[in-house]
């Protein structure tokens, strides 16, 4: 009893880890149609704000809450200064958002001196109920996704600033025409999406620890769940992430970690063929 | 009309630009692909004989920098110590650092170059069992020069001109285990990363498990930068584990230690250990999610030897705290590897190879960090006092000193 229970709760607290990091890969690639490959960077900003407000003696819950504004206005400046040249050619745009994330996190590399630290959660320990033990910090996480999840979809769907970036991505010449800075839009969605970013970073780095690499590893396999979810529904990118996010989370409970890798991976590819046009296609909206 | 043909004439000159911007951005990153890296520390003072040039190829940046650049670090203070007290044989030492940048393909290039157009006498360095295995070729056999690895590694190396002064399997794990037995408990589990050393030092480590009457529950690989063990840690915990030896590496070992006590291993009784964890590592998780973490290696600050002591002041001193000094990050074995070459180079009164490496073989050390240290003749290891400490609040205690220096038991 006890194992399947911690079972579903560890398969839902890392799902929920992987959602908040696909967020905003997924907002920036179904908004605008490039993927950032400086993602992962983005990611690892966030968490270094948290050190960073440790380090000069604040509490981390303070770092979090800076983290989304701190990295929102870093991704602003990159989007007006690079990234908004790259819009016309998506595979640029891969190639250049990878160099600008392999600058970024060999600077953090060279302000940690290489080194991982640790930095503590707001909530530290567990929740015991007899047997079974559930971190406070996780279940933490899994409350403020699914917030972030409805957030992000009422924003997108439900209001003003939602409709200038749905109708910017859906033509572009029009929304112009109609009296809508496109280019601000596209700044504005980038700069969100870059905000979700360092909101995931601020709050996985109690679990991860912060240090340079700590965004790489999430990057390919948030890549793959936009894939799967397919380009152009936000909806989509997040049943992508869960998919692959529970699957990486539930398969090595069956096998071995090494092959539940790889096997993620040839399980996302099968249905990115069955279903080229993403997850929730049939009845998402279509391109 | 007109208007079609400015859009048409500004878009062209964008298009320009932004070809302009890529060629760039495109050398840009190629130069720091290729080119960066490299440097030469050239003595101080007038010397009038030629320098005998050091290579040193470490991980400078990339995931395992956090170990390269102390020691780079320790390398540049022994080659300016031995400069100051006259150099060798009269010829003062330069040092040729080449940033491997924790990837092998790149490292082979950047070893061939130490080799072939710098013509360096001796390489140390290289800190993974992987990127020991992708250059050594190019050093010792095709650049027929002398190579000294100073990480513990998983054992097993024994080509000629190839010198190891880091702990091997034998020397981490043969007080290690009965002490892990008799302070934790007969039931071990053996997670770990999928490369190479874990793989190797487990086959080790589980003889000796089962020789010292233990058995070993459960053996694991994971991905090395794996985020998720929930799956393992459920095993662990309703199998009534004694004695979780792990080695997993950063990044993924964060994750690993901080889900292992959530679920409250060491709460129940469990032991951790982790051979490569030292003063470096402590910073990886909170202090109170690896209390009483045992580990063995063959220095320890906590040891509190003068001769350590005086060693960790000048480093200190020249480096700071941020990089410190320390067993598991190699800078231990990158300073016996130093010294000993300079002892052996003393008496050859030589720097070629053939000369250096008959004297090398039976070089001695009287002090170190942690006590003196010797190559074993004829196995290109080094012998070397070893300790187990513990984690306290953040800290270690030193809680077991070897009996005298440890034997490598490699190459015959």
């Amino acid at each position: 009893m006890s194992s399947v229970v911690a079972f579903f709760f560890d398969v839902l607290a890392y799902s929920s880890i992987f959602v908040l990091v696909v967020l905003g890969l997924g907002v920036i690639a179904s908004m605008m149609g490039i993927f950032n490959f400086a993602h992962g960077e983005f990611v690892l900003l966030g968490a270094y704000t948290v050190y960073a407000f440790e380090q000069v003696g604040l509490p981390s819950w303070a770092g979090m809450t800076a983290a989304p504004f701190i990295v929102a206005l870093i991704g602003l400046v990159l989007e007006r200064v690079a990234i908004q040249r790259f819009y016309a050619t998506p595979v640029i745009a891969m190639l250049g958002t990878y160099a600008i994330g392999l600058a970024l996190r060999e600077g953090v590399r060279t302000l940690l001196g290489g080194q991982f630290y640790s930095v503590t959660a707001p909530l530290v320990g567990s929740f015991a109920f007899g047997d079974i033990t559930v971190s406070k910090w996780r279940t933490t996480i899994i409350i403020i996704t699914a917030l972030v999840m409805v957030g992000c979809w009422f924003l997108l769907a439900r209001t003003r600033f939602g409709l200038r970036v749905r109708a910017s991505l859906e033509n572009p010449a029009l929304a112009r025409a109609s009296g809508i800075s496109t280019s601000r839009v596209y700044a504005a969605t980038f700069a969100f999406g870059s905000a979700l970013a360092g909101l995931a970073g601020g709050l996985m780095v109690p679990i991860y620890s912060v240090s340079a690499d700590m965004g790489v590893p999430f990057l390919i396999k948030a890549f793959l769940a936009v894939m799967l979810g397919g380009m152009g529904s936000f909806e989509g990118a997040i049943a992508g992430a869960a998919l692959v996010g529970g699957s990486s989370a539930a398969l090595p409970w069956a096998i071995k970690p090494v092959v539940a890798d790889v096997l993620v991976f040839i399980i996302a590819i099968a249905i990115v063929k069955l279903r080229p046009g993403g997850l929730l296609s049939s009845w998402g909206k279509r391109q | 009309m007109g208007e079609t043909a400015m859009t048409q004439d500004k878009r062209n000159v964008e298009s320009e630009q932004r070809r302009l911007f890529l060629q760039r951005a495109s050398v840009l990153t190629g130069m720091i692909a290729l080119g960066g890296g490299s440097y030469i520390l050239n003595p101080k003072g007038a010397w009038a004989a030629d320098p005998i040039k050091v290579g040193i190829a470490t991980d400078l940046t990339g995931p395992i920098g956090y170990a390269g650049i102390p020691n780079s670090n320790v390398a540049k203070m022994v080659i300016e110590e031995i400069n100051a007290a006259g150099g060798l044989l009269g010829r003062p030492l330069q040092m040729v650092l080449e940033d491997t940048a924790s990837n092998e393909a790149a490292a082979v290039t950047k070893v061939r170059k130490l080799v072939q157009k710098d013509k360096v006498d001796v390489v140390l360095g290289g800190i993974t069992s992987s990127m020991r295995n992708a250059i050594k070729d190019t050093i010792v056999n095709r650049g027929k020069t002398l190579y000294i690895y100073p990480q513990l590694y998983e054992g097993k190396e024994c080509t000629p001109y190839l010198f190891c002064t880091g702990p091997t399997p034998a020397q981490q794990c043969d007080t290690f285990i009965p002490w892990l037995i008799k302070n934790g408990g007969k039931k071990f589990y053996l997670p770990s990363a999928d490369y190479v050393w874990p793989h190797v030092l487990n086959e080790y480590a589980r003889k000796t498990i089962v020789k010292n009457g233990g058995e070993v529950i459960g053996e694991e690989y994971f991905p090395v930068d794996h985020n998720e063990y929930s799956a393992t840690i459920n095993k662990i915990m309703s199998s009534g584990v004694n004695v979780v030896f792990n080695t997993t590496i950063p990044p993924g070992v964060a994750v690993f230690f901080k889900q292992l006590y959530e679920a409250g291993f060491q709460k129940k009784g469990g032991r951790l250990a982790c051979v490569y964890y030292d003063e470096n590592c402590l910073n990886i998780t909170p202090a109170n999610e690896i209390e009483d973490l045992a580990t063995c290696l063959d220095y320890f600050k906590a040891l509190n030897d003068p001769f350590g002591n005086t060693l960790q002041a000048k480093y200190t001193k020249l480096f700071g705290t941020k990089n410190p000094f320390t067993a598991g990050s190699a800078s231990t074995g990158m300073y016996r590897g130093l010294m000993l070459w300079q002892v052996a180079v003393k008496e050859a009164k030589s720097v070629k190879r053939e000369d250096v490496a008959k004297a090398m073989d039976h070089a001695k050390v009287a002090e170190g960090p942690g006590g003196g240290f010797e190559i074993v003749p004829g196995s290109l290891h080094t012998k070397m006092n070893m300790y187990i400490a513990v984690a306290k609040a953040g800290k270690y205690e030193v809680v077991e000193k070897s009996n005298g220096p440890v034997m490598p038991a490699e190459c015959g």
